[in-house]
């Protein structure tokens, strides 16, 4: 257990910025909270919660896959070392699930898993909930982890009390900024983890949602009922952490193609529309009810925990009011 | 806009985005709320459900606000100054109208009356198609509610009689006291981003910015003040349609076109390419090489709005800060540094450093922008104007206690028939129009895989019955003619649409349906028909 003073947290990340490209949350204009290239905006020590979550930097969103020229086609990786400084749980824990989706045998996606090989993640537990639309712990997480990070630090006003997941983590926390803790931070470490399992007021409840969704209690009218108000801009999808679905396609580049994907939204007819003009998803309903489906009832059957994080962003994002937050209370009403 | 100047004094929308939520009854008439300001109609649809507000939908398409509404009003096509009439008859007849709003804010109130007098129920179910029962309720529930607001777009401007049709919904709000109150008011819905900001820096023939007439002597001379030069032109020139028909008689030699594309967008396409060719100089200033600009002499390449800062007028008035996100690409500049190179050399030197400078100059020269500056909006989600000075906080809502005329003037109008009606040669109406996922001509929504993917293709879509007839199923590609043009459109076939009526988008310019349509033009406000009479074949 060791401390990394919150005057020291710059001058670390400069220093690392000289082996490995450092990203943090930064202010851009004083308006947007983006997890960008450190120098890019402004660290202003409040980590927040970014606009988009850090997805972005293992699953951007477009990025060149692979290169296509006469004969030759060759595969475009980047495995550039990252360090990615002010992580939310909830984004980590995002990231594990989407590894679990990324790395199953059959289908490894080389592009994100080379990504995330290099990358190395300090997280910034949540001593209280950064927005209203937190909801970590009604979504079965909690404002810290347990497991799965290089190094987590909690925030004790002055500096940061910094524990180590993994040797990666290790190796960071003999980095000089950072300095031997005390016996008692011990004591400070779980009044900190009580205080913020009891930090959040947003309790929109999930699990009922998923045992409702279970039931098949939400028929069709109540999806349609909602979708009414859709606008089909897909801004749900793109902030959220888990969502990871994208389109393929080719732009020419050096006299050869290059083969692209991009974010893509299964709020998005098109998504589903197949060559005939069939669409097994007809209407915005239906393909509302995908999404919500996906992440709170078909997430738990493939791999035993929703792919609903709690982060809030859909709800945050989506101009109607119709994100994670507002469908769970719908669907609690049924 | 013509219209709501001449009632109101201001022709934009009299009420804020937000008062939508706690309106009591909206009557939407010409506009497809979902489809194109779908932001505005999620707060329709929230007060509908949440909040128990009524709707009324006038329309001849079973549009999507159509069926979450108390009462929709399928009238045909173009007779919507009947209608409106119509309801007005009934609120005189039945007692319903504020007589105390009409004494103390309005005048020309006999004249009204004397007109809606002879619009019966009877003679309107002639013209219209709703009847009696219909045109009572609405009228109860738009004349009864406290905060009625009345919603319209293009669907009713685009007409012979445009203007005639925006002045009688101002006759209606004036005739119930249903204006000048939050959440109460009539709401023309702007069909772009920055339309009302293009029109309020004097972006038409006639006014400066701020609406601000050409022809007034002492705003001319603040004007000429401020520009260092004498004799400013006191006459109004021409709207865009008029120096379409300029060109093509050969009265106008040079066209300078900066971010529109009228070869898709204008009725009657093959006339405008036809002026155009005819012109002497033709200089288009765009982002993209858009059908315009391949007609062009010269093309200025400008720069996207990711690539310069300045501001966006929404259609609630606010101005809105964009700030620069990216330097411009591939040799672009800014629209305004184009302008101030270009006047610089034909010998009146622009300097200015930013567009700062240029708001700074706008805040001097136009009243309702005075207070709306560079510091005010940077620290803020934007100012709605009227915003007369520094310390003002913006309006939310306009003619509180008084018209920005003074008095609301009523302006009786009389039904007139559409330009071209269907007959026997072409039985179909044409009704054009937009999906939400293009924009317009399709200049920049087309670039974009994905929207294009969410609406690859022009379309004409098509009542069942009207299909059965023609013995065309889903995708059958058919003939539609106009007395201009013809064009080979895949069917769609929506059960929306009523029969006899089809309906196209104008997103293609592959096939470019204002081929087909009428350039007949509203007298005052000089806004084309679009909308035609077409036969259709199976081919």
């Amino acid at each position: 257990m060791k401390r990394l003073k919150k005057e020291n947290v710059l001058p670390f990340l400069k220093e690392m910025n000289k082996t490995e490209k450092v990203f943090c949350p930064q202010w851009v204009d004083d308006r947007d909270l983006l997890f960008i290239p450190l120098g890019e905006g402004e660290y202003k020590g409040d980590i927040g919660k970014t606009t988009i979550s850090v997805k972005t930097l293992v699953f951007p969103q477009t990025e060149d896959i692979i290169s296509f020229r006469g004969e030759s086609i060759s595969k475009i990786i980047d495995s550039s070392k990252k360090l990615l400084f002010g992580i939310r749980p909830c984004e980590m824990k995002a990231i594990q699930l989407t590894d679990r989706f990324m790395k199953r045998d059959d289908i490894a996606d080389p592009h994100y898993l080379s990504k995330r090989k290099e990358m190395t993640t300090i997280v910034i537990a949540c001593h209280e909930p950064p927005s209203d639309t937190c909801f970590c712990i009604d979504a079965g997480g909690m404002p810290y982890l347990e497991n799965g990070y290089d190094v987590q630090l909690f925030d004790v006003g002055d500096f940061y009390i910094a524990i180590a997941g993994s040797e990666r983590g290790e190796e960071i926390l003999e980095n000089k900024y950072f300095e031997q803790g005390i016996e008692e931070d011990r004591e400070k470490l779980e009044e900190i983890k009580s205080k913020a399992r009891h930090s959040q007021n947003n309790k929109p409840g999930l699990k009922n949602a998923i045992e409702i969704l279970k039931e098949e209690k939400a028929d069709e009218d109540f999806w349609e009922r909602l979708a009414d108000r859709c606008i089909n801009c897909g801004g749900c999808v793109y902030v959220c952490p888990t969502c990871t679905c994208f389109n393929v396609y080719d732009i020419p580049s050096q006299g050869g193609y290059v083969r692209c994907r991009s974010w893509d939204a299964c709020l998005h007819a098109g998504f589903t529309r197949e060559t005939s003009g069939h669409n097994p998803r007809p209407t915005q309903g239906s393909r509302l009810a995908r999404r919500h489906e996906h992440k709170l009832k078909f997430d738990i059957i493939n791999f035993g925990e929703s792919g609903c994080v709690g982060c809030g962003r859909c709800s945050d994002t989506c101009p109607v009011g119709l994100g994670a937050i507002e469908i769970i209370q719908e669907l609690n009403k049924l | 806009m013509a219209g709501l100047a001449a009632t109101f004094g201001s022709g934009a929308m009299t009420n804020s985005i937000q008062e939508f939520d706690d309106a009591e009854a909206f009557f939407v008439i010409g506009s497809n709320t979902t489809e194109q300001h779908p932001m505005i109609a999620s707060r329709i649809i929230q007060a509908v459900r949440q909040k128990e507000a009524k709707l009324i939908v006038a329309d001849p398409r079973e549009i999507k606000l159509a069926k979450l509404a108390t009462l929709h009003l399928k009238h045909k096509m173009g007779s919507d100054v009947a209608l409106l009439n119509g309801l007005m008859h009934v609120i005189l007849k039945e007692g319903w109208e504020d007589k105390e709003f009409i004494k103390d804010r309005t005048e020309n109130f006999e004249p009204l009356k004397a007109v809606v007098a002879k619009y019966t129920p009877e003679r309107v179910a002639e013209i219209t198609g709703v009847d009696k029962d219909s045109l009572r309720k609405a009228s109860e529930i738009y004349a009864k509610a406290k905060r009625s607001m009345i919603i319209y777009a293009m669907g009713i401007t685009q007409h012979v009689a445009g203007t005639d049709n925006v002045k009688s919904c101002a006759n209606l709000a004036m005739l119930t006291g249903h204006v000048g109150y939050p959440s109460t008011g009539v709401n023309p819905l702007r069909g772009q981003n920055n339309v009302q900001g293009a029109c309020d820096m004097g972006a038409l023939p006639n006014v400066y910015s701020g609406y601000q007439s050409v022809t007034d002597p002492k705003i001319r001379e603040v004007f000429e003040k401020e520009w260092g030069v004498n004799d400013l032109n006191d006459k109004a020139g021409l709207t865009l349609t008029e120096m379409i028909d300029a060109a093509e008689r050969g009265d106008i030699k040079a066209l300078y076109v900066m971010g529109e594309n009228p070869v898709v967008s204008d009725p009657d396409a093959r006339h405008v390419s036809r002026a155009l060719r005819k012109l002497d100089l033709l200089v288009v200033q765009d982002i993209f090489l858009t059908e315009t600009a391949r007609l062009a002499h010269v093309v200025l390449p400008a720069a996207s709005f990711a690539e310069k800062m300045g501001t966006f007028t929404n259609t609630e008035r606010r101005v809105q800060l964009s700030r620069q996100a990216i330097a411009p690409l591939g040799g672009t500049l800014p629209d305004w540094k184009i302008i101030c190179e270009i006047s610089s050399r034909v010998g009146y030197p622009m300097n200015y450093d930013s567009p700062i400078e240029i708001l700074d100059e706008i805040n001097r020269v136009t009243p309702s922008y005075a207070g709306i500056t560079y510091s005010r909006l940077k620290g803020s989600w934007g100012l709605s104007w009227p915003c007369p000075n520094e310390d003002h906080p913006g309006t939310l809502f306009l003619h509180k206690d008084q018209f920005a005329r003074g008095l609301g003037a009523f302006d009786a109008r009389e039904y007139i028939p559409p330009a071209e009606v269907p007959d026997e040669e072409y039985p179909f109406t044409l009704i054009t129009g937009r999906v939400g996922f293009q924009f317009h001509t399709g200049t920049m929504t087309r670039k974009i895989s994905i929207l294009e993917r969410e609406a690859p293709n022009a379309v004409l879509e098509m009542n069942s019955k009207d299909a059965r007839r023609l013995r065309v199923i889903d995708g059958s590609i058919v003939a539609v003619e106009s007395r201009r043009g013809e064009l080979h459109l895949p069917v769609q076939i929506k059960q929306d649409i009523p029969e006899s009526v089809v309906f196209s988008t104008f997103h293609y310019s592959e096939k470019n349906i204002n081929e087909l349509t009428i350039c007949a033009i509203d007298p005052v406000a000089k806004i084309p028909e679009f909308s035609c009479a077409v036969s259709i074949r199976r081919v």
